[in-house]
């Protein structure tokens, strides 16, 4: 489904879709969120415009909202060519409201956020009742999905094996941990994560790898005796022939390795391999080796394969295999394993009692470290701690000791909260974290000796990943903080609404040597933000990141930042004021939560399903998040909402929803 | 300088109605003595003409890039001095224009755009990941007309992997950051950022396996294996819906190129050796060294005649790399924001030195190699630049674009010549490739051929 505007693009995850423009650079996340619409009113006047305006719901467009849009927007979204090519004077219905619902969502929340129409001279601006009456207005209307119907799963594209998936693949199906892949070119990243369909391409080198990495992985097993054997379950013997042992060894190989049961055609494809090799005088162990590497050249080994449904408007439950599949790959990023493939054979996984037993079998097995890994690492883009790169003249204690360090305490941070299953709020907030002594030293934390990591109370300056070392190091420039990296990484990836890029041609900060006499980094950016065409989005971007300006461009705790002394006190759009980084955690732990649960819920589902999110997906998420709620949020309730979700478990025909 | 814009195809288009055939003008057609003389090259009796593209990041200072002067008497600007010693070979090109590279009403994310455009000539589609579509780059259509002549078809290099944590730019999946290569529009062609893995794929003596000893038999094996694979892959592909057939074809596209390669016969064939290179370790920790190692893959490739065909981003789109070894500890790309801030031009300009310096360092390594009585050099056409010029506007016209070679005595170097505005780079590829036997009636958003680059 897609709209009709060129420029927009039907989903809600896509609002950086939009051309930058004045209007809608700001963050607009481009999803109803009601907490952060909620949080904005002042208490009693919104109670009472919010009633009214659910009273009015009925009330047609032309009464409750066109007069508002003539009077404060059309002036300038109108017409051949219409600020941020948005024409509001087109709208003439609800119904045209509802069916461009991305883009109103993005305009509802500029208007809940008060940051449209911008403070301008001549500016026409709402009053404070008119701004919640419509706020809600719209908000009630955008958030009427219709979840009562049947769910389209959407479909996910034919996924190859990414580097990480082939590498555990192999390790699993073949007992070597060699690690082939490693050296295939880097999987190309798509909604932020390198297991996505569509994006995951075939090229000719890469096939030339996977072939050669299937010899190469074969030789290592068959030189080594007690690896061979345990491939090699059958040998000749007696009466049995080359061709009958090779059989039962290559029936149970090939269905482990195309993770369903091999079919007699497959079979005997494969026997016909071992045969041209044992008419070459080859050895059996040769014999079988060779069919092996046809089968890890296979495209039913090398992609994961689901079956469409026959009719392409129709949807279809998977089957137990896949399913199995869907499940290992999410939570392992590998094969199912023995346990798994079991249950699919006795058609078991269709079962949510027994699904939910296998995810929390399958989260507890150490093998749920590729979570961490994978998941976390692209989420947080905790991949990019390798690469920050702190100049060694302003940051000499910086090395790599540090570095690593670094990236383990976010780890296994991440992983205890797999383990230990807390609500995920405490990924905003929390009274503990992992060093070891370098982290310790460098956090000002004392008593800890060695390079173990183990598990600290913190009370006041850290708390959450957001004061972890990783994530201040990789929001940083070389030289300095980035208050305003800081606040796009937080809105990215803890509230879900990514600023969108500022327009073309918009002056930047000044920071050559002489800019300092204009006043500190804070000051300078506060002049930037006179500016409103800036001020729009920076508004929301910048105080997040200036809550953080106690932390270094390496994490270390500071009161000054050369001669000046630092001020990491803001107020967040709606009018909540903060002083300091524990104050700004514990607001957006406390008023954020359901915010910061849906961008959690959404990276997740875009994960385990390997396809960016479209707009049929908001009913799943709703309830995603409902299921989860229940149950305060902890991680494996979240996990299990995902699995239990109409795009995990099911797949849509080619033609699209219907 | 003038007639350097010749019929464009559209016009065309619109005079005629697209119901006729293309081309039907002698000037969109290669010149017959080129086609000619690349033929003979292709065909072996002749010397090859070989082709790489180098792309570098985020743009230039063009202050400091675009010389003074035109023609034979052409300066050399402050980033442009390291190429002082191979200034005869080098063709400085003005004015070319990647228009496919603006946002034409997609909005942000040209560091994306720019790469993804940079051989293509094509609009990327928007999309962080769905769809991704971008066009052929002219590289890979090179490789599919001549790539039969060699046992690669063609290289493709890099120094940086894909970026693998986050979003790329404004929407846009990182598959447009990070290639230039597309085999079709929707298949980047990853890219090899290991010299050690370059140099074994390039060299390797073909592991005889046990029971495989012989030549033979090892081809016999690999072709069961690929009989069998092809079988699924068709099997699979009579199954699925369109998306998933397009996986499918790129995965038959990798069967026969390995077929190809198996149906070869190499034996015998001269200079099929690396010349004593030392085998590469790895992928060295200082730049300049990476930089160089894969720039030797390249000339030991083309020495041996093993592709004729190869790009090397210099960094991926937006790459934010700071180079200390310069002075530089800023991020590229922070700085290439620079708000014509002098500090960051100066540091801008001295990056684009220092990748001009590694450039020159290839085209030496090139030019140092005898072949048919002249150099390695005088066959090549080596193309080096961005795809956005100003990094701070980002801009995609008057891109920084220069090439060294002689294109098998086609081109004539030594010179700074100046396209009229708006020159489109692609009809440089298009002549680019008449000269290398791969004549198209066009390329991405070409409009002609480029005349000038002979004298």
């Amino acid at each position: 489904m897609r709209a009709g505007s060129h420029t927009f693009r039907s989903s809600p995850w896509a609002t950086a879709a939009l051309a930058a423009c004045a209007l809608l650079m700001i963050v607009a996340g481009g999803r109803r969120a009601p907490l952060a619409s909620a949080e904005d009113v002042q208490a009693e006047d919104a109670q009472a415009a919010k009633q009214n305006a659910q009273q009015e719901l009925a009330g047609s467009f032309d009464t409750a909202i066109s007069p508002f849009l003539v009077k404060y927007c059309t002036e300038c979204h109108s017409g051949d060519l219409p600020e941020a090519d948005l024409s509001l004077d087109k709208y003439e219905t609800i119904e045209q409201v509802v069916e461009d619902r991305d883009r109103w969502d993005i305009i509802q929340d500029m208007i809940a956020t008060r940051t449209m129409p911008p403070e301008e001279e001549g500016q026409a601006r709402p009053s404070e009742e008119e701004y919640t009456f419509v706020g809600h207005w719209l908000e009630a209307k955008l958030s009427q999905v219709d979840c009562t119907g049947p769910v389209w799963p959407g479909r996910v594209t034919l996924r190859r094996l990414n580097r990480a998936e082939y590498n555990n693949t192999i390790r699993d199906l073949l007992g070597v941990d060699v690690k082939p892949a490693d050296d295939f070119p880097s999987d190309d990243v798509g909604y932020g994560f390198d297991n996505i369909g569509d994006v995951l391409s075939m090229s000719p080198i890469l096939f030339e790898k996977y072939m050669a990495a299937a010899g190469d992985v074969l030789d290592e097993v068959f030189s080594d005796e007690a690896l061979r054997n345990r491939v090699l379950t059958t040998r000749p013997e007696g009466d049995r022939g080359d061709a009958e042992a090779a059989k039962t060894v290559l029936a149970r190989f090939a269905s482990r390795a195309f993770r369903r049961p091999v079919e007699e055609h497959e079979l005997e494809r494969l026997l016909a391999i071992a045969e041209l090799a044992r008419k070459e005088e080859a050895s059996y162990e040769q014999q079988v080796q060779l069919a092996m590497q046809a089968t890890l050249t296979s495209p039913y080994f090398l992609f994961r394969v689901e079956q469409d449904p026959e009719d392409p408007q129709a949807v279809r439950e998977l089957n137990d295999y896949e399913l199995a599949t869907r499940l290992s790959y999410f939570l392992w990023s590998s094969m199912p394993d023995e346990t798994l493939f079991e249950l699919a054979s006795q058609g078991k996984l269709q079962e949510p009692a027994v699904r939910e037993q296998q995810v929390r079998r399958m989260l507890a097995d150490p093998k749920s470290e590729s979570l961490t890994r994978n998941f976390a690492a692209q989420w947080l883009q905790l991949r990019d701690v390798d690469s920050a790169a702190p100049d060694p003249q302003k940051y000499p204690e910086f090395d790599d000791a540090l570095r690593s360090a670094m990236k383990r305490e976010t780890e296994l941070f991440f992983e205890s909260i797999v383990r230990e299953d807390p609500s995920i709020l405490d990924f905003i907030d929390s009274d503990y974290t992992f060093v070891n002594e370098r982290l310790a030293r460098h956090y000002g934390i004392e008593g800890i000796e060695g390079d173990q990591f183990r598990k600290v109370s913190l009370s006041g300056r850290r708390g959450g990943v957001l004061t972890q070392g990783s994530i201040l190091l990789l929001t940083s420039n070389p030289t300095r903080t980035s208050p305003v990296k800081r606040g796009k990484w937080i809105m990215s990836n803890i509230l879900g609404t990514p600023p969108l890029p500022p327009p073309e041609g918009v002056e930047e900060l000044s920071e050559d040597e002489g800019a300092e006499l204009l006043g500190s980094l804070r000051e300078r950016m506060e002049q930037h933000r006179a500016n409103p065409v800036c001020a729009s989005c920076h508004n929301r971007m910048d105080p997040l990141g200036f809550g953080f300006e106690n932390f270094d461009a390496i994490g270390s705790w500071r009161t000054e930042d050369g001669r000046f002394e630092i001020d990491a006190s803001g107020e967040l759009p709606g009018g909540q004021s903060f002083d300091g980084p524990a104050e700004l955690r514990s607001i957006l732990r406390e008023t954020k939560a359901e915010q910061f649960c849906r961008c959690f819920a959404e990276k997740l589902l875009t994960y385990a399903l390997g396809r960016g999110l479209e707009s049929y997906d908001r009913c799943s998420v709703d309830r995603i998040i409902e299921t989860a709620g229940k149950d305060d949020f902890r991680f494996s309730s979240l996990v299990l909402a995902v699995v239990e979700s109409e795009p995990f478990l099911k797949r849509g025909g080619t033609g699209g929803k219907p | 300088m003038s007639g350097h814009l010749l019929i464009s195809r559209r016009t065309v288009l619109r005079g005629l109605g697209t119901s006729m055939a293309l081309p039907l003008l002698d000037a969109m057609r290669p010149a017959p003595a080129l086609a000619a003389q690349a033929a003979v090259g292709a065909a072996g009796s002749g010397t090859p003409r070989r082709m790489a593209f180098l792309f570098v990041p985020n743009g230039a200072n063009m202050d400091k890039w675009v010389p003074n002067r035109v023609g034979y008497d052409y300066d050399l600007p402050y980033i442009l001095e390291p190429a002082a010693r191979i200034k005869d070979d080098l063709l400085v090109m003005s004015g070319l224009t990647h228009d496919k590279g603006r946002a034409n009403g997609d909005g942000a994310g040209d560091h994306a755009r720019c790469a993804s455009v940079f051989l293509t000539g094509a609009q990327p589609r928007k999309t962080a990941g769905a769809n991704i579509r971008s066009g052929v780059s002219v590289d890979q259509v090179a490789a599919r007309k001549i790539g039969r002549a060699t046992p690669f078809p063609s290289l493709e290099l890099g120094i940086e992997g894909g970026r693998n944590a986050g979003n790329c730019d404004s929407g846009y999946s990182c598959a447009y950051s990070s290639n230039v290569s597309w085999a079709g529009p929707s298949t980047p062609v990853g890219k090899e950022i290991n010299p050690r893995l370059v140099f074994e794929r390039l060299f390797s003596n073909q592991k005889s396996k046990d029971g495989a000893e012989s030549r033979f038999e090892r081809d016999a094996y690999q072709r069961s294996i690929l009989d069998f694979v092809r079988e699924d892959a068709q099997r699979l592909q009579s199954r699925l819906g369109q998306s998933d057939r397009l996986k499918l074809d790129e995965y038959l596209t990798g069967v026969r190129e390995i077929e190809r390669r198996l149906s070869r016969d190499d034996t015998g064939r001269a200079g099929r050796d690396a010349d004593n290179f030392p085998k590469p370790a790895g992928v060295p920790e200082e730049y300049a060294e990476h930089v160089r190692l894969m720039c030797d893959m390249m000339v030991l490739a083309f020495q041996a005649d093993l592709t004729r065909v190869a790009t090397c981003m210099f960094g991926n789109a937006g790459s934010n790399r700071p180079y200390r070894n310069i002075g530089v500890s800023d991020g590229h790309h922070d700085l290439s924001h620079h708000g014509n801030d002098q500090a960051k031009l100066d540091k801008i300009a001295e990056i684009n030195r220092f990748h001009v310096s590694q450039f020159a360092y290839f085209v030496e390594r090139l030019r140092s190699i005898p072949e048919a009585g002249g150099t390695l050099l005088d066959n090549c056409m080596i193309v080096y630049g961005s795809g956005i010029s100003d990094g701070n506007r980002h801009n995609n016209e008057n891109l920084p674009i220069m090439m060294a070679g002689r294109g098998g005595g086609t081109i004539t170097p030594g010179r700074h010549v100046s396209f009229p505005y708006e020159t489109p780079l692609c009809n440089l590829f298009v002549s680019l490739l008449d000269r290398m036997g791969a004549a198209v009636p066009w390329h991405g958003d070409s409009t002609g051929r480029l005349t000038g680059l002979e004298a």
